[in-house]
Formats: structure tokens, C-alpha cells, sequence
């Protein structure tokens, strides 16, 4: 039997164009950045171009997390802490940057303008800080487990929640910034429990685009890769991880550093997103709402999670005013209809995409029926009380949170479980050779 | 004996007042095939988990082609070149049957973040180095058309060869095997016999086997050492060992006083 090293010195030497396919997916993200962007920007219009942006935000926050809780095994409850670093961050560098180059923090027209450029070297020094806490948070992770680790992580969210809360004023005018001294800059001008305002929205669905397709591909590239078998050795059995010559020690911290960096990433671009960023944005209830993505989507399952994300920020939207998609019936009765049948034909045929099919013209019908069913509500509602601005929607978290009560009753495992979309599109099982019992 | 590929000299370990393993003892030359019996509660798992660094001894050393390793890490004794398999199988469920025998195959590559993300030509190729290494493995145990099945959906026996699989991939100098026939029927015990056999010859391998049952360890291996109460209590080869009065008592019980 020839040892690793023997196979890898036979290993051909990989040629040119094998080795520039191997960067196309750069390319294809940025592509993709460009036509959501200039493309299903103008589509969708403000509002919902603003939902696609957090959820392209959720997507990157989700798909981060997965790295310590689902390829790992680990429990963190502090991600939304490593997220309001890199936010924090962005937010200063930003809005300080600006009134220190150009004496105002007005966000600048344009594609590609000056500030943006600003908030991407934010964004990522934030990312950076981030990084630095995630190592130091990831040590206790080589002596804790499960619950007591969780709590370490809890602990952490809850101090930077506590500084960010006992930060300084926030300086607004490029007078202030030029005359302050050690003593504005101590404890940092972050806006206290007031929140940090004013930060440009230069978080364009470019931006955000970029950097979750950019995310993806790091996590998947990771998952599908040597070092990520490690990382998910160690979730299914630490003690044959290490007898395997795993080093867990430092893989587990690795994981804890990538995570809190991609999340610093998502945190300093979500800054740039017209939000007030306030305090609380490190606190635990934040963290626990891209657990339940993760959750959700399985543990583990990047594409899983990505769904889990998208569809958790975009359902609460549409329960917001269930209206905007009655107007869409036709559409999506349509789309339902035609996908689930071509489904069905599809499978009897054998063919490999039956199961996307079939999902999308479920999802389709699905959300024709949440709307009819919520419109319904809405008129009952209004004939009832005799208010005619009735709404249902006021109620969506409780449907939401119904939702995510059926969903786990049903899916224990998540939407996913630990495999791709694209996994369950495979043959059911690869043609066996010959029956099993064969010996050695 | 100088030559030992795998050396233990007095190793013991206890746990609160209870002396699991005490002073034990192997010299194991290169290419032997050894056994470690004894009665259930003997200590043999406690003296596997000693050598691989599962637990530290407290007493006495262990030398790997002459390398310390009793202070060593369980991941760099598996570097040092000690793999083995487990009596509870542990096997990596929830990933592929190839990808188990993958992961084996890290210990021997290089590993950059950056190589990983980029794709870069090393990692690439030593990506297909161990596929097609974990590959050949799984094809020699007869394993490779299930190579894309989780492993947990494999019948047992198949796992068992699994995991005697994933501890080869690493490249182990010496295998430790736990309780490799431990819930097989008779003629699968004589098939893993055979294939204990094939694995020596083939790789030119050590191996140092755990058994609960007699019959395969004295069918198969060159000497034998008898653990009883963490003590050894017999040395030598099968036919001596099978003999040894101590070694009859410890396993029967005491004979009968006329």
C-alpha cells in the first residue's frame, strides 16, 4: 500500500486552465453581486430590496455560525457579539472616517463611490477585531463542552453588550471629532446606550450580495475540504478525532476565529444598512435568532441554512402584509401548479431534479395558501370589530413562532440535516456490485 | 530486547484506589503479531487507552521505534505512528464511509486556510492523492461500493472492517486492534482471522490484538500476554500460555478443593 506521500508525488501536476476554473467562483459571485444589484434591485423596488438585504446579511450570519455549531458540534450563543464588533467597528470607521476626509458623513451618490470603499476597509477591520476575540473566546472551548460552553459564549455576548452600553457619546460634527482628546476616545465614542446613528447606507444589495455569495463559497469550500472533515470528525467523536491524529485543539479554535470573522464581516456591512445600531445588537436575543437558522436548516447543511435564513427573514415580511401576495396569485398559482405537476411527471420519468421541482412548486402553493388563509383572517377580522385597517399582521410573530414549533416537530434535524440541497437530488442509492457479506 | 518496534516498560495507571492497570509490560518486535487477553474488567482497554494517550500513565515509559511517546498528545501519538481501532465501535456516523477513511488520511497531508479556500494546486492534489488512497483501502476490504453510504447505515460487520480500515490510513507503524471479533459469529470470526493475517503480511504490519475469546487469539498470534486485575499474570506463546495454571484459574476460577 503506497503511503499519502507516494500517491501525491504520483499525482499529475494540474494545468493551467484547471487552475484558473478553480477561481471562477470569485467571478461568478461577483457576477451574480452585479445582477442582483442592477437587475432584482430595480425588480423588487425600496422595501423589499431592503428585506433582501437583511436577508442577504442573515444568510452570511447563519452561514458563519454553522461553522462552530454545526460543523464542529459546538454550542456558541454569543455570535451576535462577534457580529456587533465587526458593526461597532464598521459604524465608526465609517461615519469618523468620513467627517474626518470629508467633513460630513452624507452618504455619497453613486456606484462605487469613495465611502463605500470606506465601509468594506471598516467592515473588514472589523472583521479583524472580531477574528482576535473569537481566538480568545475559543480557548475555553478546548476544556468545555455543550451546555457549560454555551455559557462561556453567553458570557461574552453579555460584555460586549455591557461596554458598548457604557461607550461614550457619539461625536457628530467634524468640529468635535477634530477637537476631542483622550478623554472622548475613552471609553470610545460608540453612542452609549443611545445607539450609533447616522452611519451612511452604503450597504447596497452589491455590498451585501458580494459578500454572502463570498461567505458561501469560504464555508463550502471549508465543509468540502480536509481540515472541514476535521472539523466534523470532532463533532461526531472527539476521542476517534484525536486517535486519528486530529489535532482538535486547534481546529476547534480555527473554527471559532473563521466564524467570529465572517460575522464581524456581516456585523460591519449591516452598520451600513440604515439601522440605529444600539447595544443590544450584541445581546443573546440576537444570537438566538441565527441559531435558529442554523437550527433550522440543519445543523451543519450550508445550503440548509442559507434557506432557513432567507425564508426566516422574508416570512415574517410577507405575514407583515399578506396583500402584496394576493396580488401575486396568478403568479404563484401558476408557478405551483406547473412546478409541482412537471415534479410529479418528472420523478415517474426518474429524473434527478424532480425533488427541486417539486419543492418549488410546493413553496409556490405554500405561500398562495399562507396568503389566501391570512387575507381571510384579515376580512374576518374586519367584519368582526368593524375596523376597517385591520390586520393580521400584527400577529406574524406568533405564526412565525408556530411555524418554527411544526417545523422542528417534524424535521428534528432541520431542514437538511447535515447534507446539501443538492444531496437529495442524487439517485436514491448509487447501483449496488454485488450483495453485502462479502468478506475481506 | 532492543530491537522492540514498540517498547512498554512497567506502565501503570490507577484510578482513585483502584489500580486499573499496574506495571504492565510489552516488547513488541517489528512485523509480530501479539494478543493482550484476559477475563472481562481485565484492564486490556485500559492498557490500549494508556499507550494511545487516551489516559496518561503514571508510571513507566513507551517507546515507538525508539520515540517517547507516554507524554504525548492521542493526536501525536496517532503522527508517531500508533492507530487503532475501537471495542465500542467509533466510527465518524453521520460522514461517508470514504470520507471516514479521508479523514484518517489528514494526518499525513499539509494544511493551509488559504490553500483550502483558493483551491490551490496542493491542496488539490493531495485532495486526489487521498481519495484515491482511502479509495484503494476501502477496494482492499471490500468496502468501496459502499464507499458514498453514512456510515452508520452499514451492518456491523462492515463497520468493524471500517474502522480496522480508517486506523490503517493514518500509516500507522504498529495497530492496535480492540475486540475486532467482538460480536461476530464463528465464521465471520475465521474471515477476520484471515484478514488480521492478510493485514500483516500485506503492509508488513505490528499489531498488538485485544481479544475476549481464546480461540482467535491463540489461532493467530505469536505470543500472548494475560491481563487479570490490571496485573499480567502470563507471558509467552499460545500453547505455554494456554497451560499456565494462573491463566486457567483467572478465566475458570479456582479449582475445586477435593
Amino acid at each position: 500500500m503506497q503511503s499519502l506521500a507516494d500517491n501525491l508525488a504520483h499525482q499529475p501536476a494540474r494545468g493551467v486552465r484547471d487552475r484558473v476554473l478553480a477561481q471562477a467562483p470569485w467571478g461568478v459571485a461577483l457576477l451574480v453581486a452585479l445582477v442582483v444589484h442592477f437587475v432584482l434591485g430595480p425588480v423588487l423596488g425600496p422595501y423589499w430590496s431592503q428585506v433582501a438585504t437583511q436577508a442577504a446579511i442573515a444568510v452570511m450570519l447563519a452561514v458563519s455560525l454553522n461553522i462552530v455549531n454545526g460543523y464542529t458540534g459546538q454550542f456558541s450563543i454569543g455570535h451576535a457579539g462577534f457580529a456587533a464588533v465587526g458593526g461597532f467597528t464598521g459604524a465608526a470607521v465609517s461615519y469618523y472616517g468620513a467627517l474626518a476626509l470629508w467633513g460630513g458623513a452624507t452618504k455619497q451618490e453613486g456606484f462605487l463611490v469613495p465611502g463605500e470603499w470606506l465601509m468594506v476597509g471598516g467592515s473588514l477591520l472589523g472583521a479583524v477585531l472580531a477574528a482576535g476575540l473569537g481566538y480568545i473566546v475559543g480557548l475555553p472551548a478546548l476544556r468545555l463542552r455543550g451546555d457549560y460552553l454555551a455559557i462561556v459564549t453567553l458570557g461574552f455576548g453579555e460584555i460586549v453588550r455591557v461596554l458598548l452600553q457604557i461607550s461614550g457619546p457619539q461625536l457628530f460634527e467634524a468640529d468635535d471629532l477634530r477637537s476631542s482628546g483622550f478623554k472622548q476616545w475613552f471609553p470610545p465614542p460608540l453612542g452609549g446606550a443611545q445607539g450609533f446613528t447616522g452611519v451612511p447606507t452604503y450597504a447596497s444589495l452589491f455590498w451585501v450580495g458580494l459578500f454572502a455569495a463570498l461567505v458561501c463559497i469560504v464555508a463550502y469550500r471549508i465543509k468540502f475540504s480536509s481540515p472541514g472533515r476535521a472539523l466534523l470528525s470532532s463533532r461526531e467523536d472527539e476521542i476517534a478525532a484525536r486517535a486519528m491524529g486530529v489535532n482538535l485543539a486547534r481546529y476547534k479554535v480555527r473554527a471559532f476565529v473563521l466564524a467570529a470573522a465572517l460575522a464581524g464581516l456581516a456585523g460591519g456591512l449591516y452598520a451600513h444598512t440604515g439601522v440605529v445600531m444600539q447595544p443590544r445588537e450584541a445581546g443573546f436575543i440576537k444570537s438566538f435568532e441565527i441559531i435558529i437558522f442554523v437550527v433550522l436548516g440543519g445543523l451543519g447543511s450550508i445550503s440548509g441554512v442559507v434557506l432557513a435564513a432567507i425564508g426566516l427573514t422574508v416570512l415574517p415580511e410577507i405575514l407583515r402584509d399578506p396583500q402584496r401576495l394576493i396580488e401575486a396569485w396568478g403568479l404563484l398559482a401558476a408557478v405551483g401548479v406547473l412546478a409541482t405537476v412537471g415534479g410529479v411527471a418528472m420523478r415517474r420519468s426518474g429524473s434527478r431534479w424532480a425533488p427541486l421541482a417539486v419543492g418549488l412548486g410546493a413553496t409556490a402553493l405554500g405561500l398562495l395558501a399562507v396568503a389566501l388563509v391570512a387575507s381571510g383572517a384579515n376580512a374576518l377580522m374586519r367584519s368582526a370589530t368593524g375596523d376597517p385597517q385591520a390586520n393580521i399582521g400584527k400577529y406574524r410573530m406568533i405564526f412565525y413562532s408556530l411555524m418554527l414549533i411544526g417545523a422542528m416537530l417534524l424535521r428534528p434535524q432541520g431542514l437538511m440535516g447535515v447534507r446539501e440541497v443538492w444531496d437529495h437530488f442524487r439517485r436514491a442509492r448509487p447501483a449496488p456490485g454485488r450483495p453485502g457479506g462479502a468478506a475481506t | 530486547m532492543s530491537d522492540a518496534l514498540l517498547q512498554v516498560r512497567g506502565i501503570g495507571i490507577s484510578f482513585g484506589g483502584l489500580k486499573a492497570v499496574q506495571d504492565f509490560s510489552l516488547s513488541l518486535p517489528r512485523g509480530g503479531l501479539y494478543g493482550l487477553i484476559g477475563p472481562n474488567g481485565a484492564g486490556k482497554t485500559t492498557a490500549f487507552n494508556l499507550l494511545t494517550g487516551v489516559y496518561q500513565a503514571q508510571s513507566g515509559t513507551v517507546e515507538l521505534d525508539g520515540r517517547r511517546i507516554e507524554r504525548l498528545k492521542p493526536h501525536e501519538i496517532a503522527h508517531a505512528g500508533l492507530s487503532r481501532t475501537f471495542q465500542n465501535i467509533r466510527l465518524f456516523g453521520e460522514l461517508s464511509v470514504l470520507d471516514n477513511v479521508m479523514l484518517a488520511c489528514h494526518c499525513r497531508g499539509r494544511h493551509t486556510l488559504l490553500g483550502t479556500v483558493l483551491r490551490l494546486s496542493r491542496f488539490v492534489r493531495q485532495e486526489a492523492a487521498m481519495r484515491r488512497r482511502a479509495t484503494s483501502l476501502l477496494e482492499l476490504f471490500g468496502l468501496a461500493r459502499l464507499a458514498d453510504e453514512q456510515a452508520k447505515s452499514l451492518p456491523y460487520g462492515d463497520q468493524r472492517r471500517l474502522e480496522i480500515c480508517r486506523a490503517l490510513a493514518t500509516e500507522p507503524k504498529v495497530l492496535l486492534l480492540d475486540e475486532p471479533a467482538a460480536g461476530m459469529n464463528p465464521s465471520e470470526k475465521k474471515s477476520l482471522a484471515a484478514s488480521i493475517r492478510d493485514i500483516r503480511d500485506r503492509f508488513a504490519m505490528t499489531i498488538l490484538l485485544i481479544e475476549h475469546d481464546m480461540g482467535l487469539v491463540m489461532d493467530i498470534c505469536e505470543q500472548i500476554t494475560v491481563l487479570d486485575y490490571g496485573v499480567t499474570i502470563a507471558q509467552g506463546p499460545p500453547r505455554q500460555v494456554q497451560q499456565d495454571p494462573r491463566v486457567i484459574e483467572a478465566y475458570l476460577g479456582e479449582p475445586a478443593k477435593a
